[in-house]
């Protein structure tokens, strides 16, 4: 330990005297609810960004193509506005982790950066996985429901994996109805996956953020 | 251990603040001195004084890896740390509740 300038204080005078039992009880409550204020990441902010993504941007793509007969494809535009929206997601998702986390490290950090790993990887494995179905014929249908869900599976797969590491069962839940809503939405056709996906993972993203807001405020 | 049961050690406002601070954290995590230092407030040379007290009863453990700019000291809780401070609490409540029938009395 060499942080500092080795300056004189007063901290060999901060000892137990004056201190009682009430004093002491009520300084280890500041203390817990403070720690747990400052290190508890803000979920709020996170569902609340992810639920504009789907909402708005799977919402869009959705406006987009429900006319096409035969499906074609997502305009580019409306692809460029999911990633706008994803990449904001992400940035905000970073910014809330990284105010809770800086300075933590340990096994914690360390699953949660395999975690992301896991979930970037996936995202694009999909994406390639998409490039080598329509290298090999798949129909702009079946590319257009593996776009729409691929990343909803991936998403859900790494959320109930993770609970192993986490034991966190509301991410099991969650993972779970990613899943669900992911292998379902295909049979909506290729345009209504896009408004399956954007209503079944949107607005109970918009609930989870208002849930966990009263949660954390209580 | 003084009279009332509680650890000499643990007693303390700022070592108190430290150890349920560190607490607060899973088993198996660390943190940084200076974000230590920011959620306690204190000096850094304050935090080295108790930080030491703390390592050499065994609470604590502190690593430092890196140096010069890059030098990163990180402290951590230690098993032993754990199991004195859930004495502490658990004489605390002892003291709390013993001293609220005598004070309605």
């Amino acid at each position: 330990m060499n942080e500092g300038t080795g300056m004189k204080d007063n901290a060999g005078t901060d000892e137990a005297g004056g201190l009682d039992a009430q004093g002491a009880a009520a300084i280890m409550q500041e203390a817990r609810e403070r720690a747990q204020r400052e290190l508890t990441i803000r979920r709020p902010l996170i569902f609340a960004s992810w639920a504009l993504v789907y909402l708005i941007g799977y919402g869009v793509i959705w406006l987009s193509v429900r006319g096409q007969h035969p499906y074609q494809a997502p305009q580019g535009w409306t692809i460029a506005l999911v990633v706008v929206l994803a990449a904001m997601a992400f940035a905000v998702t970073a910014g809330v982790t990284d105010r809770a986390t800086s300075g933590v490290g340990g096994t914690t950090a360390l699953r949660r950066r395999i975690y992301g790993l896991s979930l970037a990887l996936g995202v694009l494995g999909v994406y390639l996985m998409e490039a080598a179905l329509r290298h090999a014929g798949a129909s702009l249908g079946v590319i257009g429901v593996l776009g729409a869900s691929g990343p909803l599976l991936v998403a859900g797969v790494v959320l109930v994996a993770g609970t192993a590491a986490w034991l966190n069962w509301y991410m099991f839940g969650l993972g779970c109805w990613l899943i669900v809503v992911a292998a379902s939405s295909g049979f909506a056709g290729p345009a209504g996956a896009w408004a399956v996906d954007a209503l079944a993972i949107g607005v109970p993203f918009l609930v989870a953020a208002g849930v966990s807001a009263a949660w954390q405020r209580s | 251990m003084s009279e009332d049961g509680l650890d000499p050690v643990i007693h303390a406002p700022a070592r108190l603040r430290l150890m349920v601070t560190l607490a607060a954290l899973p088993d198996g995590d660390t943190l940084s001195f200076t974000r230590l230092q920011d959620m306690i407030g204190l000096t850094p040379g304050n935090l080295i004084t108790h930080l030491r007290k703390l390592e050499g009863a065994g609470y604590v453990q502190t690593d430092k890896t890196g140096s010069g700019v890059n030098a990163l000291t990180t402290v951590a809780l230690t098993h032993n740390g754990r199991t004195a401070l859930d004495r502490y609490t658990v004489a605390l409540r002892q003291l709390l509740d013993t001293a609220e029938p005598a004070r309605q009395d």
